[in-house]
């Protein structure tokens, strides 16, 4: 998969459940910090990804996953 | 209420009434010296003989008749005049027969520049413990062991009693240091820069005085405008943080300490979020801050911001003027002040008209301004003269590079010049080295600040100003809650240490926590599946059950916490599934019970926490929490009690301050209660030094007016 159909979907799941607008969300933006994110919008998130992409995700890594770009080269590797 | 209510140094009004004989003695004696050159014991009496002594000097060498044709005297006792300080320079063995001597002969004040003591090991340790005791029965106070020596520059004494190879420049910085080897270096850099100091004190294995008595020696010491420490340990943190405090809040004199031993082993093997994350070096930057301490990184910044404080006046606001002869060093100097939080200050049209008028048509008349790279000095001393005398400008940053039309020392002399007589700072930077290095040494020997870098400039103005706007925020006082319920806390921790047991369930913890007005929800305690089943319903679904088990600290690691359970069928699996959870990933562990309380609406969770550090006493720590703790490790100390101002500070100082003021079109949550939280966890933390550290982990903000409340919490006790 390209990385950037997975870049818009990641968005799309995260839009979703933070109840953000997508034009809101950049390559940069941070989970917590921009988006707000609380402890258990971050594990729902590793669940929807989980689920969008059909993939089992290390919990611990995904917990240190903390931006947009980053949970999408996270989410590829598990994808090649 | 005094903020840090800490006693003095045990012989501080002793070491007080001593120090006029320590730096100022109208006779020395050096015990132990001999006329072996290039060794300490020659060196000490030959620099104070050399840097021209007003008093009188005594060799006392029981094997010589003279030294560097001075007589010298078998033992101090023999010496039939008074004498006011004794420099010991015996090997350490012996260290404490003259000692004794320097007793019997009323000397109040010495100097033991000898190594072999603590540093060495146990016995020496027991040796530095005997010169101690000596001291204590004659009522001696001295310096050392292990040390350089001291110096004090004022005419009045021209004292260089240390084997540091050159008496320094007259200045106003008092100087200290733990290390004597990095005081020699110091001096040799300060030289080079033409950095004078009022006293030069290597203090050594601070056996006696210490570096707190010290401090407030050179409060008083009208020679003295800063203060420049090198530490290796800070053996009293709240000592110290109560003498700069009094310094600065007396005085106005600036404190600027360089603290070596950054690493911290020790953290890691804590129990809580707060003792891991808080590590002595943490602490200590906070605690300065906190204290109005400057921490400096190396010995470059630490000169850099003294001779800004020693050599210019406080300014009044962080609006400068930067005048420079090349665009680009102004670029570069105005993106570095504007990083260090200065501004630019836009010229009055009176300035702004002359700077027309005066200047070439290419020259740049708005600030930065820049008088074009054939400028010469009656340019640089009219844009200085504008600049300076502009109501809106508080300070000027001269930019010099090199060309080949440059009179540079011509320059350096108008910027002496032109400046003297305002009581603006005034800070240059001429770029380059070679070409540039008469110039600097006329602005160094004249007491302008000078740096090679534009950004070193910048930074050292900023710390200045900062300390200047801070200096009277730190002066509010914690706020002391009379709603509390002290005893109830104080029978919860005094039955559990009368067990033994140093770490309290989560179901004491909120206890304590409730006790102190902190908002927590109590919880139940279930036994068996059906009380767990009945006390979800009476309490109200949905709820959260949690093990309750005084050998688990770390609950969601054995899986022992659920959320969310929504009916009474959820309830009893919920407390089956922990007990399994918990008797397969922490098999043998006691478990008291599964503790159940109601479960939160959503919030935004923060940490609270507190932890007590050996030489600081109770730190009070606040961050962005939940799972996200150590993941950002966004979060900021401050050593209780915490003032009201100290407690907002907290607030704002971490990052995701963004988020609970409302970033981003979200919505604010409550600051306020959060504030209250910090200020009355700080009091529980000074209330009882029992515990050693707790953690609220998440406290669950709500939005504005709605306020917060403790959803976990564990403390550990001592």
């Amino acid at each position: 998969m390209e990385k950037t159909e997975i870049r818009s979907r990641i968005k799309q799941v995260i839009g979703q459940l933070l109840e953000r607008d997508i034009s809101e969300i950049t390559d940069d933006s941070n989970f917590v910090f921009d988006l707000g994110a609380s402890s258990m919008q971050s594990l729902q998130l590793i669940a929807a990804f989980e689920e969008e992409f059909d993939i089992e995700l290390d919990q611990d890594k995904a917990m240190e996953v903390q931006s947009v770009s980053g949970a999408v080269d996270f989410i590829s590797a598990y994808l090649k | 209420m005094d903020p840090i209510n800490v006693p003095i140094t045990p012989r501080f009004f002793i070491h007080k009434n001593n120090m006029e004989k320590l730096f100022y003695p109208k006779s020395v004696a050096v015990i132990g010296t001999n006329n072996t050159k290039g060794t300490v014991p020659y060196d000490i009496l030959f620099n104070i003989l050399h840097s021209e002594f007003k008093g009188i000097l005594f060799p006392v060498s029981p094997g010589e008749k003279s030294i560097c044709s001075v007589r010298a005297y078998k033992y101090v006792v023999d010496i039939d005049q008074p004498v006011d300080l004794a420099i010991l320079v015996f090997p350490s063995n012996v260290c404490h027969l003259a000692m004794e001597q320097c007793g019997q002969k009323g000397i109040k004040a010495v100097v033991i520049i000898s190594a072999g003591f603590k540093e060495v090991g146990e016995k020496g340790r027991e040796k530095e413990l005997q010169l101690k005791q000596i001291a204590e029965k004659y009522d001696i106070s001295f310096i050392g062991p292990n040390c350089l020596g001291i110096i004090n520059t004022d005419p009045a004494v021209n004292l260089n009693a240390s084997f540091a190879r050159k008496m320094p420049e007259e200045g106003t910085i008092g100087f200290l240091s733990q290390s004597g080897a990095l005081c020699t270096a110091v001096l040799d850099y300060a030289r080079a820069k033409h950095i004078g100091f009022s006293k030069f004190i290597s203090f050594g294995n601070k056996a006696d005085i210490s570096e707190i008595d010290l401090l407030y020696y050179l409060k008083d010491d009208e020679k003295t405008k800063v203060i420049l420490m090198y530490l290796e340990e800070v053996s009293d943190g709240q000592a110290l943080m109560r003498a700069a405090r009094d310094i600065i809040a007396e005085t106005g004199k600036p404190i600027l300490i360089l603290k070596s031993g950054r690493t911290d082993a020790g953290a890691s093997a804590a129990a809580s979020h707060t003792g891991s994350l808080a590590g002595s070096d943490e602490i200590c930057t906070a605690a300065f801050k906190q204290a109005g301490i400057i921490r400096c990184n190396n010995i470059e910044e630490m000169f850099n911001i003294g001779i800004a404080f020693a050599y210019q006046p406080l300014p009044k606001s962080n609006r400068i003027a930067i005048i420079t002869n090349a665009g680009g060093p102004g670029v570069l100097t105005t993106d570095a002040a504007i990083i260090e939080g200065l501004a630019l200050a836009s010229f009055s049209d009176e300035t702004t008209q002359l700077f027309r008028k005066s200047l070439p048509a290419t020259a740049n008349i708005k600030n930065p301004v820049d008088v074009i790279g054939d400028a010469r000095a009656d340019r640089y001393n009219l844009a200085i003269s504008g600049a300076i005398s502009d109501p809106d400008v508080d300070g000027i940053f001269v930019i010099l590079t090199p060309q080949s039309m440059t009179d540079i020392d011509t320059i350096a002399h108008e910027v002496v010049k032109v400046t003297d007589g305002y009581t603006k700072p005034v800070y240059t930077s001429f770029m380059g080295e070679a070409d540039v290095s008469t110039g600097v040494n006329i602005l160094q020997r004249n007491k302008i600040p000078h740096y090679i870098l534009p950004e070193s400039m910048c930074r050292s103005f900023a710390r200045v100003y900062q300390f200047g706007a801070e200096r009277h925020e730190r002066n509010s006082l914690p706020k002391n809650f009379s709603d509390i319920d002290r005893h109830d806390a104080e029978s919860i921790i005094a039955e559990a240490l009368g067990q033994q047991k140093t770490f309290l369930t989560e179901d004491k913890a909120v206890r304590i926590l409730g006790a102190y007005g902190l908002p927590v929800i109590q919880g139940l305690v279930a036994t068996t599946p059906e009380q767990a089943v009945k006390y979800a319903g009476d309490i109200g679904f949905p709820v959260v059950m949690k093990v309750l088990s005084e050998e688990i600290a770390h609950k969601s690691d054995v899986k022992g916490v659920i959320l969310n359970i929504k009916d009474k069928s959820e309830a009893e699996k919920a407390y089956l599934s922990i007990l399994q959870n918990v008797s397969v990933l922490q098999a043998g562990a006691k478990i008291q019970g599964v503790y159940i309380t109601k479960m939160a609406d959503a919030g935004r969770e923060v940490i609270l926490g507190i932890k007590r550090d050996p030489s600081f006493g109770p730190v009070i720590m606040f961050g962005l929490g939940g799972i996200f703790v150590e993941i950002y490790k966004d979060i900021s100390f401050t050593v209780a009690p915490v003032t009201e101002s100290a407690a907002e500070r907290m607030i704002h100082e971490i990052k995701a301050y963004s988020i609970l003021k409302g970033a981003r079109g979200m919505e604010k949550y409550d600051t306020e209660s959060i504030r209250t939280c910090i200020l009355r966890l700080s009091q529980l933390a000074v209330d009882f030094p029992q515990i050693k550290e707790l953690d609220i982990n998440p406290l669950i903000v709500f939005k504005e007016g709605n306020g917060c409340f403790a959803a976990d919490a564990k403390i550990v006790i001592q």
